[in-house]
């Protein structure tokens, strides 16, 4: 492990020039320690020596010693002042680059949660960097920039600094007692190596035990928790008196099981304090002897004896933050093996001379033989989609996606919105009169605008937290504001309202805590309905009649009509038999077992993405 | 020390923490003992450093060397001492720690199965951070208690060194002890208060939008509002460094003042000490260990400003722990036990499976019964009658909303009734207050044991009746998110009845749908299902829940939405399950459902929901009822709905 990431200097500004000045800080350390040892000798000396003449001569050294001892508090108060400033700097670069660099991954991977979410399966790409066992990646990313990158407050204002003065501090010193008492020097110089050395020795020797010991710890934990958790159920059963006794037993054995641990774990602090108090006592009384037989003089001997601990306590103190640097570099490295790999994935194609030409508002959209792999499934979900679909013809078009459970509608949509790119086929957008546009091959900018034609209703709805009224509103034109209680009384969001304590300032959490799953589900629609016809002309619901009962329900079946009056089109992924005798035009979407050959040569599979008519608006 | 361990245990009532701190059952002795330990530790690098000052000062005058051997030897012996004896003292903190850990959690075990209060969203946030709670109220001992004990204790007795050499230099020493000790680490947790205080909130705006950006990346992108929420991150997280840096003066402060101290100690005994060693009245070997001293003491109090931070983080945890425990009242230690050992009493075999019986602890279960004596005649052979029962959650202010009223109906043995209606109707709550879980905003619930014998309905305890357990459930509960432990599927299915055998529990899981489940187990029953229960699907957990239910000695079960995450074929067959359980056993059941199909199977449909037109917050009602088939040739919306279910 490096004591210190070297991405850290090269990347977060905060951090580079808060390791810049904790070593100029310690430069002054180390030049204002040796001061004041040779102040206090200078002054003690005379004293003792009885040759010490009272007045001026002693004035200079009192005065000096005072602005040491000034100068040293000024220290103090710098690096703890600028420490915590750089850490929360560092802490926030760090995060934002985190949070923007994983949300900006290439369309592949940002589709992949999406879709886990809507069709209960594996993800249809693997992530960008495989998180493996345990818990996703998602989850892993989440963590960290909200909790995991705190760790490193700790580590950039008590450990970096003693790092710093360890480098810069011990040497220098041990130069200055070599210029003082050079026999006090050889024991510093044998004696410092020591304590690096036996620290590893003895942790290398520990290592295991306490791995397997902490294994055991960590599960004892987790029962108790598991208890208290299940403390309903149990009091349900009238159950809950039993396992009071089991808490205690738990809790004894998991003490057991710790203090053996840390019998062996405090092993190794034990030996450095004893090298460092050790050594100090050996100078101590190597000076005293040499002061006997008189090979030394007083002075230097109580500068060496001044100077002997402060050589040693950096080295104690990295000793005693030791975990705060594991956690830190942890995060740190962590934080940044997923910065560059997700960076390289987000490369803008150049805008084409055949540009879309501002807003999408007509035309069509066309998905030719779309094909996406499940990974990890075996199969090709959708598997050779073909489909037609025009957008705010003027008349209106509610257009289905049917087809059984994990067959791949809400890939479809994610495809159709170029969020995720198909294996094989094509999906782009043929302007009126003009020639298809693959979704992929637009630029930053004419992706901006495909998206700002039109509106989506994920199957979990994105709801920012915030007062009811505010969530709604969300991204809504200024004007919408007028619309609301109409949009609301269409969807049913009204009777939600009217239910909740605090209506319209009900205070709704981040995704939508504080409602159920049928509530948010109307607070989207409602949010939805209230975009502008004129510049929206495509809405794109996923399942939106999921986890709502029949009068729910209705009030989905209201909105889409109101949509298709007011000349949208509307793609909506339907499982009901309701919301499928609404459409005009139903697109079957089916999978496919994946060929053995290898990607990009999907079978062909029998007339798939067949569009069957219903009714003619 | 123990003086202040007792002090600190006896304490006050307005302190979270001193509250908190007999539930760790702290032993005083042992405390001390690790306070000993760290003093001794600490007064080896103090005495060290005396008396190699002293050492110094004499060997100079050159005495014979054998008047020196003493010296030589002590400065040797602290040299070994104080590592040795260091690790003796964090040996000893962390065994006091663990103990009171250990014991914390064990007493909040204790009082939170004695409480009774249903789980709310703010207790649950509170249940999930029990684990690290109790650390940090742990962490008190080996962090703030121990460390200031020996702070303390060197302190005084470094003071009386020096005052003894020189009675001036020992008060200037104590001074500035005082600065170190008690300023500094004043103005440390001070200025972390503030910074927690202040930044709690922006933290959370922060967490908050930092997990919307990273969860909602594609529909924030899509629907164009992803650079804004990258905007109120950045100015988030901007003032949560300015509310950081703000904080960062003072603990710079702070610092200042401990490096200040120990310099000005040192000062100050030259100051005081030179023209008095000059004048002869006090010796060169006395001024080099006043001089000198100083600079070993201040490790004392190095720790101290750490050690306020960690006290006040601890005392954070302990009232979020006491959140969790029955506000007005904590409970002593002594009734816990108590309601502890009459709950054992309670739970012998036998009484458990003769469900209803009278509590086998005397007259204290006997008074936990409801009113409504005027109903036990009308109910006929019913073991559970609501009596126009509204139902509702309190508000915030703890006012009940009503939620449902004007709910009668009488269950009795082999009956099976069945909740329908729309999400909001207030089917769950109906539930939880006809098991007791929640007082009625109105009207009366009552249950009768199948001897005819009124038992007891927690949820109507007065604060000085004796809590629920003592009388065996005869109603039970089936919570939608009910707890699967992490242990085996057996253990899972004895919660119900502890003496389950392997047979009943396969019984019992093939009637559920289950059977198939089991038999690709790899270890059969003996299959631990996992934290959460995460190596089970959600259909299979909600179709574990049901058979623990099966398996229960409860007579009447309340089961709420029995069919979540169950594909309809699969959710009707358990609704069939539920009915021919409640027949051939004369139990009773209630359940709540929105799915319509299988209440074929059931005796009575009670819809519950609003009629049209009505306002607003207004309570839902019983808008219709009877059977399945009646309703559907009679209640046009329940006719559509069923309809809608293919």
């Amino acid at each position: 492990m490096k004591p210190i990431d070297p991405r850290l200097l090269q990347q977060v500004r905060a951090a580079r020039w808060y390791v810049a000045l904790t070593v100029g800080l310690g430069v002054a350390a180390a030049a204002l320690i040796v001061a004041q040892a040779l102040l206090i000798a200078a002054l003690l000396a005379p004293v003792v020596r009885g040759d010490a003449t009272s007045g001026p001569a002693l004035a200079w050294p009192f005065a000096g010693l005072a602005l040491v001892i000034a100068g040293r508090a000024g220290i103090a108060w710098a690096q703890e002042r600028y420490a915590l400033r750089a850490a929360a700097r560092t802490i926030a670069e760090l995060r934002r680059a985190v949070v923007e660099a994983w949300a900006l991954r290439g369309p592949r991977a940002a589709g992949t949660t999406a879709v886990e979410a809507a069709e209960g399966g594996p993800p249809a790409g693997a992530p960008a960097s495989g998180g493996g066992n345990g818990a996703s990646p998602e989850a892993e990313v989440a963590t960290l920039a909200t909790r995991g990158l705190d760790a490193l407050e700790p580590y950039l204002v008590r450990y970096v600094p003693q790092l710093v003065l360890t480098a810069l501090l011990t040497p220098a010193l041990v130069v200055v007692v070599l210029g003082l008492d050079w026999v006090s020097a050889v024991i510093l110089i044998v004696t410092l190596p020591l304590v690096p050395v036996f620290m590893v020795l003895v942790g290398r020797l520990t290592a295991g035990t306490s791995e397997r010991r902490l294994a055991t710890v960590e599960r004892l934990g987790t029962q108790v928790l598991d208890l208290v958790a299940g403390l309903p159920t149990l009091r349900a059963f009238g159950r809950s008196f039993g396992p009071g006794e089991r808490v205690r037993a738990l809790g004894d054995a998991s003490r057991r099981a710790t203090m053996g641990t840390l019998r062996v774990a405090f092993l190794s602090s034990m030996v450095l304090e004893l090298l460092t108090t050790l050594s100090v006592a050996i100078i101590a009384v190597g000076v005293g002897l040499r002061l006997v037989e008189g090979a030394m003089e007083l002075q230097p001997a109580i500068a060496v004896l001044v100077l002997a601990p402060e050589v040693y306590l950096p080295l104690r103190r990295v000793g005693a933050e030791f975990h705060a640097s594991v956690d830190g570099v942890a995060a740190a490295s962590r934080a940044f093996a997923l910065l560059p790999s997700v960076r390289s994935e987000d490369e803008d194609v150049p805008a084409s001379a055949e540009g879309l030409g501002g807003r999408v508002t007509s035309g069509e959209l066309v998905l030719e033989g779309v094909s996406v792999r499940a990974v990890g499934r075996g199969v090709v979900a959708p598997a050779g989609l073909t489909a037609r679909i025009p957008l705010g013809a003027g008349s209106g078009r509610v257009v289905a996606l049917r087809g059984p459970s994990g067959s791949g509608k809400s890939t479809a949509v994610l495809v159709a919105l170029g969020l995720l790119t198909p294996d094989a086929g094509r999906v782009g957008l043929v302007p009126a009169g003009g020639a298809l546009r693959d979704l992929a091959d637009l630029s930053a900018d004419e992706r901006d605008a495909w998206w700002a034609a039109l509106t989506w209703v994920p199957q979990r709805p994105a709801l920012p937290p915030g007062r009811l009224r505010e969530v709604v509103l969300d991204g809504a034109s200024p004007g919408a504001a007028r619309s609301l209680a109409e949009a609301a009384r269409l969807t049913g969001l009204d009777s939600v309202v009217g239910a909740l304590p605090d209506g319209w300032d009900t205070h709704v959490g981040l995704g939508g805590v504080g409602l159920s799953v049928g509530q948010r589900q109307r607070v989207a629609l409602t949010s939805a309905l209230l975009d502008d016809a004129a510049t929206k002309p495509l809405v794109i619901l996923d399942e939106p009649t999921a986890h709502l009962d029949a009068r729910g329900e209705q009030g989905v079946l209201d909105t889409v009509r109101a949509w298709r009056d007011s000349g949208r089109t509307v793609l909506v992924v339907a499982h009901r038999a309701s919301l499928l005798g609404l459409a005009d035009q139903v697109i079957d979407v089916r999978s496919a077992p994946e060929p053995a050959t290898g990607p990009g040569s999907c079978p062909e599979p029998a007339p798939a993405g067949r569009s069957t008519t219903n009714r003619e608006a | 020390m123990t003086t202040s361990t007792q002090h600190l245990a006896a304490g006050g009532r307005s302190d979270p923490l001193r509250r908190v701190l007999p539930l760790l059952e702290v032993r005083p002795v042992k405390v001390a003992a690790a306070i000993g330990f760290g003093v001794l530790a600490l007064a080896c690098a103090i005495g060290l450093a005396a008396v190699a000052a002293w050492l110094v000062a004499r060997a100079y005058q050159m005495p014979p060397v054998l008047t020196l051997s003493v010296a030589v030897v002590a400065v040797r012996a602290f040299g070994i001492g104080r590592g040795v004896l260091r690790y003796c003292e964090r040996l000893a903190s962390h065994d006091v720690a663990l103990r009171g850990m250990a014991a914390l959690r064990a007493n909040l075990y204790d009082r939170l199965a004695a409480d009774d209060r249903p789980v709310t969203v703010r207790r649950g946030e509170l249940l999930a951070r029990i684990g690290q709670d109790v650390d940090d109220v742990g962490d008190v001992v080996v962090r703030a208690l121990v460390p200031a004990g020996v702070a303390v204790v060197t302190s005084l007795g470094s003071v009386i060194l020096l005052g003894v050499l020189l009675p001036a230099a020992g008060v200037a020493l104590a001074l500035c002890l005082v600065l170190a000790g008690i300023v500094t680490p004043w103005l440390a947790a001070r200025a972390a208060a503030r910074t927690e205080a202040r930044g709690a909130a922006v933290r959370g705006e922060v967490t908050a939008l930092s997990l919307e950006v990273l969860e909602e990346s594609a529909p924030l992108r899509v629907s164009g509002r992803f650079g804004a929420r990258l905007a109120a991150l950045d100015a988030a997280d901007a003032r949560l460094s300015a509310i950081a840096d703000d904080g960062a003066r003072t603990s710079g402060l702070a610092a200042a003042l401990g490096a200040l101290a120990q310099g000005l100690a040192v000062l100050a005994s030259l100051t005081l000490g030179i023209p008095v060693a000059m004048s002869g009245s006090l010796s060169v070997e006395a001024l080099s260990v006043v001089v000198l001293t100083p600079l070993a003491v201040f490790e004392a109090t190095a720790g101290l400003p750490a050690a306020a931070v960690q006290l006040l983080r601890s005392r954070e945890a302990a009232r979020r722990l006491l959140e969790l425990l029955p506000a007005s009242d904590p409970m002593s230690a002594a009734r816990v036990a108590r309601v502890a050992r009459v709950a054992r009493v309670a739970r012998v075999p036998g009484a458990a499976e003769r469900a209803g019986a009278p509590d086998p602890s005397g007259e204290e279960g006997t008074s936990c019964r409801t009113g409504a004596s005027g109903t036990a005649q009308e109910a006929g052979g019913a073991l559970l009658v609501l009596d126009h029962v509204a139902a509702g959650w309190p508000d915030a202010a703890g006012w009940p909303r009503t939620a449902v009223e004007g709910v009668s109906l009488a269950l009795r043995q082999g009956s099976v009734v069945a909740l329908a209606g729309p999400s909001g109707a207030g089917k769950t709550t109906l539930l939880m207050t006809a098991a007791g879980l929640i007082p009625p905003v109105g009207g009366t619930v009552s249950a009768w044991s199948a001897e005819r014998q009124e038992v007891g309905i927690p949820g109507y305890r007065s604060s000085d009746v004796l809590p629920t357990t003592p009388s065996p459930s005869a109603t039970l509960f089936v919570a939608e998110d009910g707890h699967l432990f992490d242990t085996t599927v057996l253990e899972n299915l004895r919660v119900a009845r502890g003496d389950v055998t392997a047979a009943e529990a396969r019984t019992a899981l093939d009637a559920v749908g289950l059977g198939a489940w089991l038999a690709a187990l790899p270890e059969g029953l003996d299959t631990v299902v996992g934290t959460d229960a995460a190596a089970v699907s959600g259909g299979e957990r909600r179709r574990l829940l049901v058979a623990r239910a099966l398996l229960s000695p409860a007579q009447v079960l309340l089961v709420d939405e029995p069919a979540e995450h169950l594909d309809g074929a699969t959710a009707d067959a358990l609704v069939r399950t539920l009915a021919a359980h409640a027949r051939a056993t004369g139990r009773a059941v209630l359940l709540a459902t929105h799915r319509l199909t299988p209440l074929a199977a059931v005796d009575e449909v009670v819809v519950l929901g609003h009629d049209a037109g009505a306002a607003h917050g207004v309570p839902a009602t019983v808008t219709a009822r009877g059977r399945h088939e009646h309703l559907r040739t009679t209640d046009a919306t329940y006719a559509w709905s069923t309809s809608q279910e293919r």
